[in-house]
């Protein structure tokens, strides 16, 4: 372990010394009028985190990619700017009898998730112990989700929480991160055997089923508990993970086009057999039908896009309150793409887009340039994760799909999306550090 | 102070902070593009090989210790000199094994060989499929499928 130098990285990241506190004060000065910059401390936090984490990855000598930090980086900032902007005590912690703010609550998660992702970035040279116990992942992850399940505390409809102490957990954002490790290994160990050998039934190829069913297996427990359990939003995203790896795995169209099939004959199932699944797609078709009830939430997101325009409404300017309480209840965590469209405009939606979508390429490049099958599945299931998170709940945000309760990466309020999202980050960069090694190893 | 001119300051200020974001994707395009090119130079550098043995371990000097063997489409594996990968090792049979390239995906033989070819610590008995990352061992020497 020897300091590196990541010059690439420091560059892009300098930017966001002038913009966080440029985004905390035209927030200050466009909610009190005053004509000064207003507290500091979180945005100083923020940037100071975001320095330490590009040194500590210099100092545990990571040689990855440079352009993952700055892009976390930079959607973080629009997320706290947000997160300040709004009132404080709506979300927050209770820990240590101290009530920590939402925005310095959510800042020590960032410090949280940048440990994890500097400690795997650095510690995970070998992926040895993620390859090989692939079955005993897949357990690990199967059984926290029958605890929370069984054990859990339901908010809105759907058990997902379990209290550890102070701090409520989310262990679906762990489980999620599991099941990619789990089908990463299990495809790059297959992967000859279900791209190449397949039965035919008439004109259909049909996979060879034995080799991919204890695959099929424990996704399918997988997907059970988490319809059990009434989160939609992360079986959409599971179903989209697993398609996505398999076809990046075997190239085969069909494959996918039976997983599509098979999921709209389960959300067909799910519309008839759930209550609230048929709420969340009646307001999908036609919010207005209820608008100061049941379709409040979404026709308050479309107008928030509307009044936004091309420009936004300026920080600190959107959002009307009424009577102290904010339009959308779930504006911090669901709807927090809404609340950037409202005050950052159109621009500053696409912005943000882009800014994933630079994240998302890095993936892939990752996975592009990894030198096993293994670290390659990883850095693709990993990658998608996030992007199709990305793309779930932004369209959801706009009416694009039904709206399902899932963060959006890096910007929404919660912890535990957070930590899973900056490890997600740290294993692309370990990925990428062992390929950029081997690259310069065969170089001399 | 003036509602208006508070107000012009605040757009002004909404406008830098967008101004300044699109310049950090600015920023970021062109660290892109500058990879692209990059890469696109490497690549036309590089013949690009269809795979290669990286040696993990070896108790010979041929293969030696941590040197890469790029492969060809048919590559005899063995003790015989006129092998295409040479192992100069005590328990390897002249005539050991066949490594191939068929289709999309590499395959290993072993070709009656005395101590056996194994794959990720299994002995196989019939030609197998490799993956990126598996791991060959023939004699005493261990060596890993690279792209």
């Amino acid at each position: 372990m020897h300091a590196v130098s990541r010059p690439l990285e420091l560059r892009l990241l300098l930017p966001l010394v002038i913009l966080v506190p440029l985004g905390f004060a035209v927030t200050h000065i466009a909610q009190t009028g005053a004509l000064d910059p207003g507290p500091m401390g979180i945005a100083v936090g923020y940037v100071g985190l975001m320095l330490a984490a590009h040194l500590a990855l210099r100092l545990v000598g990571n040689q990855g990619d440079q352009l993952l930090l700055p892009c976390v980086g930079t959607i973080g900032a629009i997320g706290i700017i947000m997160l300040n902007r709004l009132p404080q005590g709506l979300l927050g912690t209770n820990a240590f009898g101290v009530q920590f703010g939402m925005a310095t609550t959510q800042l020590l998660w960032f410090a949280v998730g940048l440990s994890a992702m500097v400690l795997l970035a650095g510690s995970f040279r070998d992926d040895g112990i993620l390859r090989h116990y692939k079955y005993t992942w897949a357990l690990a992850g199967t059984v926290l989700l029958v605890i929370t399940f069984l054990f859990g505390k339901e908010v809105n409809g759907a058990r997902l929480w379990i209290d550890v102490g102070p701090i409520a957990f989310q262990p679906g954002e762990a489980i999620k991160i599991v099941l990619v490790i789990f089908i990463a290994a299990y495809l790059a160990e297959k992967r000859t055997l279900l791209a190449g050998a397949s039965a035919r039934i008439g004109p259909l190829k049909v996979p060879p089923l034995p080799y991919l069913l204890p695959m099929i297996a424990i996704f399918v427990i997988v997907m059970l508990v988490v319809v059990v359990s009434r989160d939609l939003g992360t079986a959409l995203l599971f179903m989209g993970i697993f398609l996505t790896m398999l076809f990046v795995a075997t190239g085969r169209r069909s494959y996918v086009l039976l997983g599509i099939l098979l999921f709209i004959a389960g959300s067909f199932v799910a519309y008839k057999l759930f209550g609230h699944v048929r709420i969340r797609v009646d307001n999908w078709i036609d919010p207005f039908v209820d608008p100061n009830d049941r379709g409040y939430q979404t026709v308050q997101a479309l107008y928030a896009f509307g009044r936004g325009g091309l420009f936004g409404e300026g920080l600190g300017q959107g959002l009307p309150t009424i009577s102290g309480r904010l339009p959308i209840p779930a504006l911090p965590t669901d709807f927090i793409f809404a609340a950037v469209a409202e005050e950052l405009g159109l621009i500053g939606a696409f912005a943000l887009l882009a800014l994933v979508m630079c994240l998302v390429f890095r993936g892939l490049r990752t996975a592009m340039l990894a030198r096993d099958d293994f670290s390659a599945m990883l850095a693709v299931g990993l990658t998608v994760s996030l992007g199709l998170q990305t793309l779930i709940i932004a369209a959801g945000n706009v009416k694009l799909v039904p709206l399902t309760g899932i963060t959006f990466p890096f910007v929404s309020y919660g912890g535990s999306s957070l930590l899973a999202c900056f490890v997600v980050v740290g294993l692309l960069l370990a990925i990428s550090h062992r390929s950029v090694v081997d690259a310069q190893i065969e170089g001399r | 102070m003036t509602g208006e001119v508070l107000r012009i300051l605040l757009l002004a200020l909404q406008l830098g902070f967008l101004a300044l974001l699109y310049l950090i994707l600015v920023g970021f395009s062109r660290a892109l593009l500058r990879d692209l090119r990059s890469a696109e130079v490497t690549q036309m550098a590089s013949q690009s090989g269809i795979g290669k043995l990286s040696v993990v371990e070896s108790s010979a000097d041929e293969p030696a210790l941590g040197t890469t063997i790029a492969l060809g489409p048919i590559n005899s594996m063995g003790r015989n000199v006129n092998s295409t990968i040479f192992i100069d090792d005590d328990f390897v049979s002249g005539t050991h094994a066949m490594l191939t390239f068929r289709g999309r995906s590499w395959f290993i033989e072993d070709e009656g060989s005395t101590n056996g070819t194994y794959v990720n610590g299994h002995r196989i008995d019939r030609p197998v499929a490799l993956s990126f990352g598996d791991e060959l061992t023939i004699g005493r020497v261990r060596m890993r499928l690279e792209r």
